[in-house]
C-alpha cells in the first residue's frame, strides 16, 4: 500500500492511496471535533441537515435522483467518536471509469458533494426550518432508539457508567435535553464555525495518482486555506479504587454481561502492539481463552469478546448469557485474565494470536473504506504507523511483553442487563 | 482436471468451472492484487430442509427444526478436537452460516492458502457426532436463539413469514426452537450429513490471487484420497402453500423505543426456466427501487409527514419454490404507512409509472451490481445461493441490462395485490 499525505492548502491534508484493483472510487472527508457536552448533539444533528437539502439540489429527492443518475454514486454524512473526539465524516463512492462509458461521472459527483457540504440551503441565517424540525425529530428517535439493539446499548452504558466523569461517556448521537434549545440559527452558526475552523482530512482511495488528485480535488470541491482549531486528547485515567458494578433491569431473554477495563497503555506506547496480542489472546475470536472456556467447555454463551479501545486505553469483554450465571461467568473470565497474569500462555496461543491479527492487518488492503479507516484512525491520532509496520510490531510482541500488559490491566467496571425474574 | 471459462465482460472478470467425477462443481475467480483469499465450501441443505428421502429409498425422513444450522455448529468438531484450532495457527478466519436454503462454511485468509484449503475440504467431509458433544452444544445454541429473540428485527421479519406462509418451512426460524433442537440426535445428523453432504449436493468457490492450474490440481489432491461415493438424488417434500396469505396482520409487544414494520408481499409461483428467473429478479428489483427508493414521491411523501426515516428499507427474495418482496423500517404509525403505500399504488396503476425513473433506477442498479464485485465474500456467498437454483450470478447484470419499461409496467400491475400482503409490527 502506497500513501501519499500532503498539507494541500491551510487547515486541510490530503491522503492518496493509490490502487487500481477496485471497482469503485472513494474519497472521504473528515471533519474534526472536540467531544464535548455543549457541541455533541449539534455535531450528530449536521451531516442529517446537510443531506436533506443544498443550493443546487433543494431537497433530499434530487440528491437521490443525481446520485442514482450517476450510476448509483453514493454520498453519506454520519458520525462516530474516537476517543475524546467527534468525526464527523462524508463518503463519495462512484465506479471507476474503467466500467462505463461515462467520463464525466467523477466532475458530476464531486459537484454534488461540493453543494452537499459547502452550499446548504440556508433561510434568514438559519437552515430550512422544515428539514430542521424533521430531522430533530429523527434524532430524537435515533437516541430514543438505542435501546432497540441491546448488544450496543449494553456496551454503549457499560462507558457511560465506566468513563461518567469523562466527556467520553457522551453518545455520539447526542443527548436528548439538547434538543429543545437548538434552532435553525445557530445550528447554522455552528456549521460555520465547523467549516471554517475545523481539521479536514481527505482520504482517497482509487485509481488517481495524488498530484492529480489534489488539483482536481480543490478544483471541484472549491477548497481555500483556512485557520483552524486543534483538538487534542485529554490524559489517560486509571481504573477506580473501588469496583463499580452496575445491573439495569430489562424484561429481556438473553442477559448482556459487560466489563470494562483501563488498560493504562496508550496508542502511542511501545507496549500497545503487545495489548492488541494480549486483547486477541484471551477474547480475539475462536482461538482464544475465552472462546474456548466461557462457550465450548462451559456452554455459558453463544457469543463472547473481548476489544480494545485505541484511542480511550480501555478494553471491554462482552458476552450474551443467562442472567442467573452472571456470577459464574464472571468467575471463569476472572481465572482467564488472572492465567493471563501468571503467564499461562502457551507458544501456541502466541502464534495464533498474532496470526490472527496479522491476517486482520493484511486483509484491510482489500477493501477500500477499511484502508480509508485505518489511515485515518494513524492521522487522527497524530501517530503513523504503516499496517506493514503494525504487523512487524505485533510479530516482534514476547510473552514479557504480554505479561507487563496483564499486569497493567484492572478491571474498573461490570454492567449487566437483563432481568432475574424468569 | 478439465476446468471451462466464463467470461463476465461488463465487470471484467472471468470465472473457471471445473466438475469432478463425483460430482462436486468447483468456481474459481481470479483476483489481481488481493491479498485475502477465500474459499467457501456449501451444501445446498438449509433450515427449509425437514422432510425428504433419497431417490431410491422410499422411506420418507422427518427431521427436528433447526437441524441444519445445529449439524453446521456440530461440524467444527472433529476426533482431534475442536476445528478452529486447527486454522488458528494458519491465520485463516473461519466460519460458517445457515440459511433457508444453504449452509455454507468458509474462511479468508491471507498466507497458506493451500494448508487452509486442504482443512477446509478434510473438515467438512469428517463428521464427528457424540452424545456428549451433541448434548454440549444444545447450551450454546440455546443461548444463540434467546439473543435472536431480543432482536427486534428478527422478531418483526419471523413474525412476516409466519404470518405469509401457512405451511411452507420458510416460515420456521432458522435455529429452530429450544424444544426442536433439544430433540436432535446424533443419529438425525448423522442422517442429515450422508444425505446432503454428498459432494454432487455440493460447491467449491474460492476467489483470491491465485494460479489456477496450480488451485485445480490441489483441490483434485485434496478429494484423491477420499473414497467415491455414490451419487444419489435427494427428494425433498415441502407441503402445498396455499396462493392467499395465512395472516395479514401479526402484532407483538418487546422492548423498542419506536415500532418497526415490515410489509410483504407474497408472490405467486413463477415458471422456472434459466433466462426468465433471473430477469424476473431484476424486473422486481428496478420496480421496487422505483416505487420505494429514496428518488420515489411516495417516499418523499412518506418522509416529509414523518412516517418513516433512514431506516426504511426494501429487499426481494425468489427461491425456486416461494418467493416475496419486503418493505421494512421504524415508524411511529405503520399503518399509516401501510394505508399511504396502498393509495398511492393504487393511484398509480392508474395513471402509470415514469420511464424516466426506470432509466435512472437500471442505471443506478448497474453500478451497484459492478460495485459488488470488489468484495470477494460478497460475490462468492452470493454465486453459491444462485448456483443451487441453477443460476450464475455472474448473468445478472445481463438479464438487468435486458430490463424493457414495458416489463416494469406489466410486472407492477401484477406484484403490488393488498390481497397477498401482510402486515408485521413490533410495537413498544
Amino acid at each position: 500500500m502506497e500513501l501519499i499525505s500532503e498539507k494541500i492548502l491551510k487547515g486541510t491534508h490530503l491522503h492518496t492511496i493509490t490502487v487500481d484493483k477496485f471497482k469503485t472510487n472513494s474519497l472521504n472527508i473528515y471533519f474534526q471535533q472536540p467531544l464535548v457536552p455543549q457541541e455533541v448533539t449539534y455535531n450528530a444533528l449536521l451531516p442529517m441537515i446537510m443531506q436533506r437539502g443544498c443550493q443546487e439540489y433543494k431537497d433530499a429527492r434530487l440528491i437521490a435522483k443525481e446520485l442514482e443518475y450517476l450510476y448509483g454514486a453514493n454520498l453519506i454524512g454520519d458520525i462516530s467518536k474516537k476517543g475524546e473526539k467527534h468525526i464527523i465524516l462524508f463518503t463519495l463512492t462512484t465506479i471507476a471509469l474503467d466500467y462505463l462509458e461515462e467520463p464525466k461521472l467523477m466532475d458530476s459527483a464531486l459537484n454534488l458533494m461540493k453543494e452537499v457540504l459547502f452550499r446548504p440551503l440556508i433561510d434568514e441565517g438559519g437552515f430550512d426550518k422544515d428539514y430542521f424540525n424533521q430531522e430533530v425529530s429523527n434524532l430524537e428517535s435515533k437516541i430514543k432508539g438505542r435501546v432497540n439493539n441491546k448488544n450496543q446499548y449494553a456496551l454503549d452504558r457499560c462507558i457511560e457508567e465506566m468513563c461518567r466523569d469523562e466527556n467520553y461517556r457522551l453518545y455520539e448521537y447526542g443527548r436528548l435535553e439538547d434538543l429543545k434549545a437548538i434552532n435553525p440559527m445557530k445550528l447554522y452558526n455552528h456549521y460555520e464555525k465547523i467549516i471554517n475552523n475545523s481539521p479536514i482530512d481527505i482520504v482517497m482511495v482509487g485509481s488517481m495518482k495524488h498530484q492529480e488528485a489534489k488539483d482536481y480535488i480543490i478544483k471541484k470541491l472549491h477548497l481555500k486555506d483556512r485557520n483552524i482549531e486543534g483538538v487534542s486528547f485529554p490524559e489517560m485515567i486509571a481504573a477506580k479504587e473501588d469496583l463499580n458494578e452496575v445491573s439495569e433491569d430489562m424484561d429481556i431473554s438473553q442477559g448482556k454481561l459487560i466489563l470494562g477495563y483501563r488498560t493504562q497503555i496508550s496508542y502511542q506506547a511501545p507496549l500497545y502492539p503487545a495489548l492488541l496480542l494480549y486483547s486477541s489472546i484471551l477474547g480475539g475470536g475462536a482461538h482464544s481463552k475465552l472462546f474456548l472456556k466461557v462457550r465450548e467447555e462451559r456452554s455459558l454463551c453463544y457469543y463472547i469478546y473481548s476489544k480494545v479501545d485505541k484511542f480511550k486505553s480501555i478494553m471491554l469483554i462482552s458476552c450474551g448469557i443467562d442472567v442467573a450465571k452472571a456470577e459464574e461467568t464472571k468467575a471463569v473470565i476472572a481465572d482467564e485474565l488472572n492465567e493471563m497474569r501468571l503467564g499461562n500462555i502457551t507458544q501456541e496461543e502466541i502464534d495464533n494470536g498474532k496470526e490472527a491479527i496479522i491476517t486482520a492487518i493484511q486483509a484491510l488492503g482489500d477493501n477500500s473504506n477499511s484502508l480509508a479507516e485505518y489511515t485515518y484512525s494513524q492521522i487522527v491520532g497524530d501517530f503513523y504507523l504503516s499496517p506493514e509496520e503494525l504487523a512487524n510490531k505485533i510479530r516482534a510482541v514476547s510473552l514479557n511483553d504480554i505479561l507487563e500488559v496483564a499486569s497493567s490491566i484492572k478491571l474498573d467496571t461490570t454492567y449487566l442487563l437483563g432481568t432475574s425474574k424468569n | 482436471m478439465q476446468y471451462d471459462k466464463i467470461i463476465g465482460e461488463a465487470v471484467k472478470e472471468v470465472l473457471y468451472r471445473g466438475k469432478f467425477q463425483n460430482g462436486l462443481e468447483v468456481f474459481f475467480l481470479p483476483k489481481k492484487g488481493y491479498i485475502k483469499k477465500f474459499a467457501l465450501f456449501a451444501t445446498k441443505f438449509g433450515s427449509n430442509d425437514l422432510v425428504f428421502n433419497r431417490l431410491h429409498d422410499t422411506k420418507v425422513i422427518e427431521v427436528p427444526e433447526g437441524i441444519a444450522h445445529f449439524l453446521e455448529h456440530k461440524m467444527f468438531e472433529s476426533q482431534e478436537g475442536n476445528v478452529f484450532d486447527k486454522f488458528a495457527p494458519l491465520g485463516a478466519s473461519v466460519n460458517a452460516y445457515t440459511n433457508f436454503n444453504v449452509t455454507a462454511y468458509y474462511f479468508t485468509a491471507t498466507n497458506n492458502f493451500y494448508e487452509n484449503l486442504k482443512l477446509l475440504i478434510s473438515f467438512v467431509q469428517n463428521p464427528y457426532f457424540t452424545d456428549e458433544n451433541v448434548e454440549k452444544e444444545k447450551g450454546i445454541i440455546t443461548q444463540e436463539i434467546k439473543m435472536y429473540q431480543d432482536n427486534p428485527q428478527w422478531k418483526v421479519f419471523f413474525n412476516l413469514l409466519k404470518a405469509m406462509y401457512h405451511k411452507h418451512p420458510v416460515r420456521i426460524d432458522i435455529a429452530g426452537t429450544e424444544e426442536s433442537i433439544n430433540r436432535i440426535t446424533k443419529e438425525d445428523l448423522y442422517q442429515c450429513y450422508n444425505t446432503f453432504y454428498h459432494p454432487s449436493n455440493m460447491v467449491l468457490f474460492i476467489a483470491g490471487d491465485l494460479e489456477k492450474d496450480k488451485l485445480f490440481n490441489e483441490i483434485e489432491m485434496s478429494f484423491d484420497d477420499q473414497g467415491s461415493k455414490e451419487i444419489s438424488s435427494i427428494v425433498r417434500h415441502y407441503p402445498a402453500e396455499a396462493t392467499h396469505v395465512k395472516n395479514s396482520l401479526v402484532e407483538e409487544k418487546m422492548i423498542v423505543s419506536t415500532p418497526l414494520f415490515y410489509l410483504g408481499y407474497k408472490e405467486k409461483e413463477i415458471p422456472y426456466d434459466h433466462t426468465n428467473f433471473l430477469k424476473h429478479e431484476a424486473i422486481i428489483r428496478v420496480l421496487l427501487d422505483m416505487v420505494f427508493g429514496r428518488s420515489s414521491d411516495l417516499y418523499e411523501d412518506l418522509y416529509q409527514k414523518g412516517l418513516i426515516d433512514q431506516s426504511f428499507n426494501f429487499d426481494y427474495v425468489r427461491e425456486l419454490d416461494y418467493g416475496h418482496s419486503i418493505i421494512n423500517g421504524n415508524s411511529r404509525d405503520p399503518h399509516k404507512v401501510k394505508e399511504t403505500i396502498n393509495n398511492w399504488i393504487l393511484n398509480r396503476k392508474k395513471i402509470g409509472l415514469k420511464e424516466e425513473d426506470f432509466i435512472r433506477i437500471k442505471r443506478k442498479q448497474i453500478g451497484e451490481n459492478i460495485s459488488f464485485y470488489n468484495s470477494i465474500e460478497y460475490i462468492g456467498n452470493s454465486f453459491v445461493g444462485y448456483h443451487f437454483k441453477g443460476l450464475n450470478f455472474m448473468d445478472y447484470l445481463q438479464a438487468l441490462k435486458e430490463v424493457t419499461y414495458q416489463d416494469i409496467h406489466q410486472s407492477f400491475i401484477n406484484h403490488f395485490s393488498e390481497d397477498l400482503q401482510v402486515l408485521s409490527v413490533i410495537n413498544p
